[in-house]
């Protein structure tokens, strides 16, 4: 009995000793070797369910401790990894193309494009139809973890896209911007060279030549403005603009007719107290007649 | 001649005196609320079965909710027709005025404003003034009055409900600094009163269902619900409705009757908020449970700051009160023809617009737009292209409006600042203060509201922080200014509390409100009354308060009680009868105590019985319940009973009709006791009785309500003829 535990025990250590070897052995072949970005996914694809999809450094990949494997039925399959690369890469373009288009405000504009493919690859992922290999890549991407961090990323951009309403600026298919878009620019840009050529002394000359276009350019936004054709870049230019006209150059109108609007409110002013006055000195004041009780 | 009797003769000769508070007139009489259990009745009972009372107490369900339905349907249809009108009359102005700017010509939009604001107000003021002088003012004295017992002339049929509603629509669309709640209670009230009786008196249309609640007692039941409804309705506070009936109302606590007015109370705010809902093409949204609407508020940690404004709002609002006091004397007193109250209601509407332009001109207050006006009417005006003057928003805009603008605007933006904000205080609260009072349908509420939302200092103060430091603490100033809301004018506390408490949306600003509204009612109490019962006092209403004046322990029955007092006899000759009927307009009683009899009893028995004489004695019937019934409320003048000779000669035996057990009390009660039997259990009459059980004398309202505490001690009010 007593040597048969001590057998037991025995094995016992000898198969602990065996791993940690193993493992060590692991770990050595892993810093040995040079290793290619194949090499990285097949180690990935044994040793983690989930592959980095930026490049990194070998040094952060290995601070990870990813020394257990997770079965074959839980990791993202290879196409799965490949659209997840290229929504990383369309979704880097899109927010850089955003900043550089931040002020003054040309997102819609100038980022359509990139907005266009990055809903492409998104709607790719999140589809239902399954991708070679009979794997849906929308669970596996999008809802496999609480984070959801696919899903939160896209749909802030989303909102980013919605909020600054540039539906109403590009087409349908995002190919190109609409006419009135662009017919808007035009009038626009007319304006702001009229600003130029008169820019360089007396305001006031300024504020009598290009008063047509500028009246042009407002009645365009208003008509733009009640058909809701507006996105924020139209929004933005034309507030930019109102700002030159009316704080800069002070075009806008001059208060003029203090002393009309003055006589006419105290003129009604003094209409009531003529009213009381008449009523006190002309009415029978009410009386009320007593009743005594016997 | 005997100069005592020489001296009485000259003492008894009526004074006349210039028209004052302290004044009760003969012409308010009390309701019949305690119910005459005469042998008619007690058959009717008898005959009723088991079923018969359940069906009537379903029928009481059922009429409650009809009440709330038809509530929550007026304010919505007061709500729509002010919300078009008004967009009309402020898309016209708004036309003109950007038309003019740049052009010049200015005063002639002025002028025009003015013009436009006097049309509807004359509208206004021309159907009250004309056509139903009880719809002017609020309703709300006058619904307090009537569920105080009091019976109101005229003040709960459909031509008051109609010319208030006009009336109501016009004000507001004109543009007068008044708010729509007070009348929508008065409207729920009248509502009730008119259904719960199932036929139209004024239309002649009779519908023979709900009989059995043509009686005081029942329709001061259903016209409590009614109100309720109407208060529901105008802030969308059931809970706040229900307390207000009760806190003026009640005389004693019926349990049933305070489940049926919660009732009328949710379905009509319900209704208000479903068709409302629809017709802003969002139905199933659900969001505006009241006519006025606060939004909602979060809570916050900085409730200190809420207590802080009690102070100066109760002396704002007992200034209030002061100067309309006084303006209202003086209407009373010179301005009683009909044309001059007209002509006075459209001066103040042209004033109104007047002030509200020369603010709006003078303004240099020019802020952005922000994303959640579309609806309002944005005026450029002299700003630059984009911006727009911050003055407008507050004057040319509904009342309403201008209210929820204010305590939903996001500080960052500095919607309104110090400078605006004063100059809007101060200009309102002069305007308010004297458009109450004017012979139109308005009331008082919001504009109580944006005066003390503006005043408050914690509003300025928080403007202030988040100009310096953007923080998000002091993020949300409307409700500070919610909380210093010159509540001190109007004063009704329970229902107010909960009536706000609901209104916000969030219990846990209950108790700074409650505190605030507290100390400003005792700030404002030391100066002056409320606004409503100065109101009912200037109308000589004998109303009657919780309890009777304290000190007042030493007055017995028989110093207050009117003597002497008609008797008859258990059968008695028609002549008699006929006679004193024409000759005194007091009610009278009956016999050594037999019974009660009311004057209206009698004209209904003479008029059956002079019918019945005419014809043959095969046709006759006898007197039923339903005949009573069928003349309430409006019962003929003595006058329009003609009695022929022969018919004078004839008996007729009071014994079933009478009310053969009245309360009594002894001549040495003392005058509290008999106040607190008499105003809980709602009694018209009560009879005093000596030793023997003879009758020594009535005491009536007017007996109990001459005694108030004045300045000096007890005080006596006098009689006089109105």
């Amino acid at each position: 009995m007593y040597i048969f535990q001590v057998v037991a025990l025995l094995i016992a250590l000898l198969y602990y000793g065996n791993a940690q070897t193993s493992t060590v052995a692991v770990n050595h072949t892993i810093l040995g070797s040079e290793l290619s970005a194949d090499g990285l996914k097949q180690l990935a694809a044994i040793v983690a369910p989930q592959s980095p999809v930026f490049h990194p450094s070998r040094g952060s990949y290995f601070s990870l401790n990813l020394l257990s494997a997770f079965p074959e039925d839980l990791e993202v399959s290879d196409y799965c990894v490949e659209l997840l690369a290229i929504f990383g890469q369309r979704y880097s373009t899109y927010v850089n193309c955003l900043v550089s288009a931040a002020r003054p405000v040309k997102v819609c504009q100038n980022c359509y494009g990139s907005y266009d493919n990055l809903m492409d690859i998104y709607t790719n992922i999140s589809s239902d139809q399954m991708g070679p290999g009979n794997v849906s890549c929308r669970d596996s991407l999008l809802r496999s973890d609480r984070l959801m961090l696919v899903f939160l990323l896209y749909n802030n951009l989303e909102d980013i896209w919605t909020g600054s309403e540039c539906n109403s600026c590009v087409s349908l298919g995002l190919h190109s911007l609409t006419n009135d878009t662009l017919y808007f620019m035009a009038t626009l840009n007319q304006s702001l060279r009229c600003f130029e050529k008169f820019q360089q002394g007396n305001h006031s000359a300024l504020c009598k030549e290009c008063k047509a276009t500028y009246r042009g350019l407002n009645e365009l936004y208003s008509r733009m403005e009640k058909n809701r054709t507006l996105c924020i870049d139209i929004e933005d230019s034309m507030n930019m603009t109102r700002r030159l006209w009316s704080k800069n150059f002070n075009c806008s109108f001059p208060r003029a007719e203090n002393v009309p609007v003055i006589a006419v409110s105290s003129f009604m002013l003094f209409l009531p107290i003529i009213f009381y006055l008449s009523s006190f000195l002309h009415s029978e004041q009410k009386k009320r007649k007593l009743i005594h009780r016997e | 001649m005997h100069p005592s009797l020489l001296q009485d003769s000259v003492r008894g000769c009526p004074k006349e005196i210039p028209h004052n508070e302290k004044l009760l007139s003969l012409k308010y009489e009390s309701l019949d609320y305690d119910n005459s259990e005469n042998q008619l009745f007690l058959e009717e009972e008898r005959r009723m079965s088991f079923l018969g009372f359940k069906c009537l107490e379903i029928s009481r369900w059922v009429i409650c909710g009809l009440i709330g339905f038809l509530t929550g349907l007026i304010a919505c249809c007061i709500d729509i027709a002010v919300e078009n009108l008004a967009g009309v009359k402020y898309y016209v102005v708004k036309q003109n005025i950007e038309k003019f700017t740049e052009v010049g010509g200015l005063s002639i939009s002025l002028i025009l404003w003015a013009v436009l604001n006097s049309a509807f107000v004359m509208l206004g003021a021309v159907i009250v003034a004309f056509f139903e002088p009880g719809a002017a003012g609020s309703g709300i004295p006058q619904i307090k009055c009537y569920l105080n017992g009091v019976k109101i002339p005229r003040v709960v049929r459909l031509k008051t409900l109609v010319v208030k509603v006009c009336g109501v629509i016009c004000s507001v669309a004109g543009g007068l600094a008044v708010g729509k709640e007070g009348p929508m209670i008065h409207s729920g009230a009248v509502v009730a009163a008119g259904v719960s009786q199932g036929r139209s008196t004024s239309l002649k249309k009779d519908f023979k269902i709900f009989e059995y609640f043509r009686r005081d007692t029942e329709k001061r039941d259903f016209v409590s619900a009614g109100a309720a409804a109407g208060v529901s309705a105008a802030f969308g506070a059931p809970v706040g409705g229900v307390l207000f009936s009760l806190e003026e109302g009640a005389s004693f606590w019926n349990q049933m009757l305070t489940w049926r007015i919660f009732f009328a109370s949710m379905i009509s705010t319900f209704t208000l908020n479903f068709f409302l809902s629809i017709y802003n093409n969002k139905p199933g949204d659900l969001s505006s449970p009241g006519l006025i609407n606060f939004g909602r508020f979060e809570s916050d940690v900085s409730v200190c700051l809420l207590l802080s404004s009690p102070k100066p709002c109760g002396l704002l609002g007992a200034l209030f009160n002061i100067l309309n006091y006084w303006l209202t004397i003086f209407r009373i007193r010179y301005v009683h023809r009909p044309c001059l109250q007209v002509m006075e209601a459209m001066l103040v509407a042209a004033v109104t617009a007047t002030v509200s332009f020369a603010m709006i001109y003078f303004s240099n207050d020019c802020q952005p737009l922000g994303p959640d006006q579309s609806e309002d009417y944005p005026l450029q005006l002299f700003c630059a292209d984009g911006e727009y003057n911050s003055m407008a928003t507050a004057f040319f805009n509904t009342p309403e409006r201008s209210v929820r603008s204010l305590f939903h605007n996001p500080p960052g933006r500095l919607f309104y600042n110090p400078l605006t904000l004063s100059l809007f205080t101060l200009t309102y609260f002069f305007l308010a203060c004297w458009t109450y009072g004017l012979t139109v349908s308005a009331g008082v509420f919001i504009p109580s509201l944006l005066i003390g939302a503006h005043r408050t200092l914690a509003r300025l103060v928080s403007i202030m922080f988040v100009c310096r430091s953007l923080s998000q603490v002091w993020a949300v100033p409307g409700k500070y200014a919610f909380n210093g809301s010159c509540r001190g004018i109007v004063r009704m506390t329970l229902s107010l509390t909960v009536i706000m408490v609901e209104a916000t949306g969030n219990v846990t600003y209950g108790l700074p409100i409650m505190l605030v509204l507290l100390t400003a009612k005792i700030v404002g109490d030391y100066f002056v009354e409320g606004l409503y019962d100065i109101h009912i006092k200037l109308q000589s209403v004998p109303f009657l308060h919780l309890e009777a004046p304290a000190t007042s322990h030493w007055l017995t029955a028989r110093e207050v009680m009117g003597a002497p007092v008609t008797c008859f006899n258990r059968i008695e000759k028609v002549g008699t009868i006929v006679d004193v009927l024409s000759n005194t307009s007091t009610n009278h009683n009956l016999g050594k105590i037999c019974g009660l009899i009311l004057r209206s009893q009698l004209i209904v028995l003479l008029k059956h019985k002079v019918r019945e004489l005419a014809r043959s004695r095969l046709t006759q019937r006898k007197l039923q319940l339903k005949d009573f019934r069928d003349a309430y409320p409006r019962f003929p003048p003595i006058q329009s009973i003609h009695v022929s000779q022969d018919e004078r000669e004839c008996m007729m035996d009071l014994t079933e009709f009478m009310n053969p057990t009245p309360y009594t009390v002894p001549q040495e009660t003392s005058l509290p006791r008999v106040f607190k039997l008499f105003r809980a259990l709602g009694l018209r009459h009560l009879v005093v009785v000596d030793s023997e059980n003879r009758v020594v004398g009535l005491v009536t309202r007017k007996d109990l309500a001459r005694y108030h505490l004045g300045k000096h001690g007890l005080e006596e009010m006098q009689l006089a003829q109105t």
